[in-house]
């Protein structure tokens, strides 16, 4: 079973009209939204690139939510850098879909069964209040699609090379799951299996989190895939997402180097000068969408992520394949006022 | 701590110098460093530093003395003053400074790690002056990091702290005591307007119109309309229903023209930025309709003067509101705004305008290109009057 099947042409025509109908619902259910797309004269999208987009930061200054107060389920917040944090809002229905979804993405990879699994990280973390929002909540939603769980770290965050190895005289005979933060993972499970010779060669790798403490060591996305596979470790699989989009990852295919949409989801690079789509090949400002935000309006969000559109139709699976560049920097302004906290 | 200007040493300790109000030393010393920042390389670099430059010319310095100077009372120095200017206004500390230099106090001003650009050349214009010892020792321009010890000590040392960089920092600042008989100069959030008469724009000539907006895109993009100068909202005044609409256009198109020919531009950072902050006036219904015509212009009809936002939106955001006359205005405007840069009003408009406001809000109306151009009378205050203390003598 796969949720990649829809090649773009045939995904572009389900999507236009289940998002249109989603941007008609959220006009009329959530008022500041409405407002925003009055107001930049929005009327209707002949295609997706047209569809009105929301800057993703716009969900840590603004409540923006399609749902009355008594139906809020769920408020997931995102850490932010500078404090401020987004405030996404579910109801019952909302929250649901959005784990069948991801359950639903994942199973693409790691098959309908629940594996045993590694997390490539410390249960100390879960305790850790002020960064449990973004690492944590990460790591307990992923565990769901494991079983017999086994911490790669100890709770001083040294490597627990006992558990691992029980785990693996148990377990490593068979598919496994190993999921954890794309930096950890380099520098705890790599290092360690290479050192030790651990066996990972039926494990299923699902990482992210962002290459820059990566790249600030020189390692390259092929250079950690080529690594991995010297320590047995070949089915890896980098994802990309968000809070902001809950419930929709965009999936590595299992030849690497390119991110997919899952059918119920899109990208669009744009063009940060002219705000225009920018073809395959053209890196801009990367643009996610996706069909799961039904109790806010987050069904159409630019990111301050850059990337760039590898090919359509052209990969392992159908459709649009990307690659996440960074990050844009902050606009910081000059002026007199909001200058020296240093001072103090 | 870095010292980037005057003698190394022990800031608080006591000094024997003493410096007069209008001290010769320090007037040759302000003079050779305008002639130094006039200079043709400098002034193409940083444009700003033409109009510190002539700021300090030997001329201005003399008026600015001569106004010091009182018939009541002998004028003498405040004594020592610690200066905390902001860090992104390159040029605001030397203006402070100056003033206070001129009076003839001992100063520290405390210059943030993050200046630079043209900050940096002044410092090494002033370094590179000969000048009497006397400056080295009074004057002194030091960067240290987050260290509220040392600012404890200056706090304690000075007779009077100057503070810019809106109200977070003088709250934070306003921490370490002063000594009982010393007081603090802030300055705060502020906020500018621009005010544009719709009958005396149609008035105008071409020529005119053009000179007034290449003043207003200097006074906007400068310092990312951000100083606390910059004029951000756009009132349109008066005229006959629908006039204003047509003004708006053509002052847009011409301000697109100027940012083009200066080659001036808005990064992919910023324009998200405006976006966030524009979405946030429409969805709270401040504003009616958002235009983004280009990166480098971001405009924004207001819902009516009263929902004028007072928080900056990025650099090249303007939101636009229409009012009958200056007098209507007069309710929208509160305590923390500071200049209303204006073109096409008669002299008779702009005085009963200030009169109507009655200090209540507003301390500069100037016209179109003067909005950053600093003056000894700054958000209210007579700074010569500041920065010197007065004895009274009766025989």
């Amino acid at each position: 079973m796969s949720v990649f099947t829809l090649s773009q042409a045939a995904k572009e025509e389900v999507l236009l009209k289940e998002l249109a109908g989603l941007t008609a619902h959220h006009r009329a259910n959530c008022e500041p939204y409405d407002r925003i797309l009055s107001a930049s004269g929005f009327t209707e999208a002949a295609s997706i690139a047209d569809l009105p987009w929301l800057p993703v930061r716009l969900f840590k200054t603004l409540e923006l939510k399609s749902i009355p107060d008594d139906e809020v389920f769920k408020t997931l917040t995102s850490s932010g850098t500078t404090g401020d944090v987004s405030r996404i809002y579910l109801d019952k229905a909302a929250a649901a879909e959005q784990q069948r979804r991801l359950a639903a993405t994942v199973q693409t990879v790691l098959g309908p069964k629940r594996l045993p699994m590694i997390l490539v990280d410390t249960r100390a973390m879960l305790k850790d209040r002020t960064s449990f929002s973004a690492r944590g909540a990460g790591v307990l939603g992923m565990s769901t699609f494991g079983r017999d769980h086994v911490w790669a770290l100890d709770m001083e965050g040294e490597v627990d090379l006992t558990a691992l190895r029980g785990f693996l005289e148990k377990h490593g005979d068979r598919p496994f799951l190993i999921f954890g933060f794309t930096f950890l993972v380099w520098l705890h499970l790599y290092e360690v299996a290479l050192r030790h010779g651990l066996d990972l060669s039926n494990g299923i790798l699902i990482h992210s989190g962002g290459w820059k403490k990566l790249i600030d060591q020189a390692v390259s996305p092929d250079e950690f895939r080529a690594r991995l596979a010297s320590v047995g470790l070949t089915k890896v699989h980098n994802y990309y997402g968000m809070v902001e989009q809950i419930g929709t990852i965009f999936l590595e295919g299992p030849s690497g180097g390119s991110l997919y949409c899952p059918d119920f989801a899109d990208v669009v690079v744009r063009d940060p000068q002219t705000w225009a789509e920018l073809p395959p090949g053209k890196p801009g400002l990367l643009e996610v969408i996706s069909t799961l935000p039904t109790s806010y309006p987050g069904h159409v969000l630019l990111t301050e992520d850059l990337g760039v559109v590898h090919g359509i139709d052209d990969g392992d699976w159908p459709g649009k394949r990307f690659s996440v560049l960074g990050r844009l920097p902050r606009a910081e302004a000059r002026g007199c006022s909001d200058t020296y906290r240093e001072a103090a | 701590m870095i010292f980037r200007f005057g003698a190394d040493g022990d800031l608080t300790a006591p000094s024997d110098d003493r410096l007069s109000v209008g001290d010769p030393r320090v007037v040759d010393f302000l003079a050779a460093l305008a002639r130094k920042l006039l200079a043709p390389a400098v002034a193409r670099r940083h444009p700003e530093l033409g109009s510190l430059g002539y700021f300090l010319r030997p001329a201005e310095l003399n008026r600015a003395v001569e106004k010091m100077r009182r018939d009541d009372a002998l004028v003498f120095p405040r004594g020592n003053v610690f200066h905390l200017p902001p860090a992104n206004v390159d040029t605001i500390f030397v203006y402070s400074w100056a003033i206070s230099a001129l009076a003839g106090n001992h100063n520290v001003v405390r210059i943030s790690s993050r200046s630079a650009g043209a900050a940096e050349v002044i410092l090494d214009a002033m370094n590179a002056v000969k000048a009497d010892p006397v400056i080295g020792r009074t004057q002194r321009m030091v960067t240290y990091g987050r260290d509220d010890a040392v600012t404890a000590s200056l706090s304690k040392w000075c007779d009077l702290r100057v503070v810019w960089g809106g109200d977070a920092a003088v709250d934070a600042i306003r921490k370490h005591p002063l000594r009982p008989s010393a007081r603090d100069l802030t300055f705060p959030d502020r906020t500018s307007w621009a005010v544009l008469s719709v009958p005396g724009w149609r008035a105008a000539d071409p020529a005119a119109r053009r000179t007034a907006v290449v003043g207003f895109a200097n006074d906007a993009y400068w310092f990312d309309q951000a100083a606390c100068s910059s004029p951000r909202t756009v009132f349109l005044v008066g005229g006959r229903a629908g006039d204003a609409d047509g003004v708006r256009t053509e002052f847009l198109d011409l301000l697109l023209d100027v940012v083009d020919q200066r080659g001036w531009t808005v990064d992919a950072a910023m324009a998200v930025e405006k976006r966030v902050n524009a979405y946030g006036l429409a969805a709270t219904g401040a504003a009616r309709t958002l235009d983004f015509p280009d990166n480098r212009i971001t405009a924004v009809t207001l819902a009516g003067p009263g929902t004028a936002p007072r928080r900056w939106i990025g650099a090249g955001a303007f939101p636009f509101a229409e009012v009958p006359s200056l007098r209507d205005l007069v309710p929208a405007m509160n305590r923390q705004d500071q200049t209303v840069s204006h073109f096409g009003f008669t002299p008779a408009e702009l005085r009963d305008f200030a009169t109507e406001l009655g200090g209540r809000g507003v301390d500069r109306i100037v016209p179109f290109g003067s909005a950053l151009t600093f003056g000894a009378l700054w958000d209210g205050y007579d700074l010569p009057a500041e920065f010197t203390r007065l004895t009274t003598l009766q025989m």
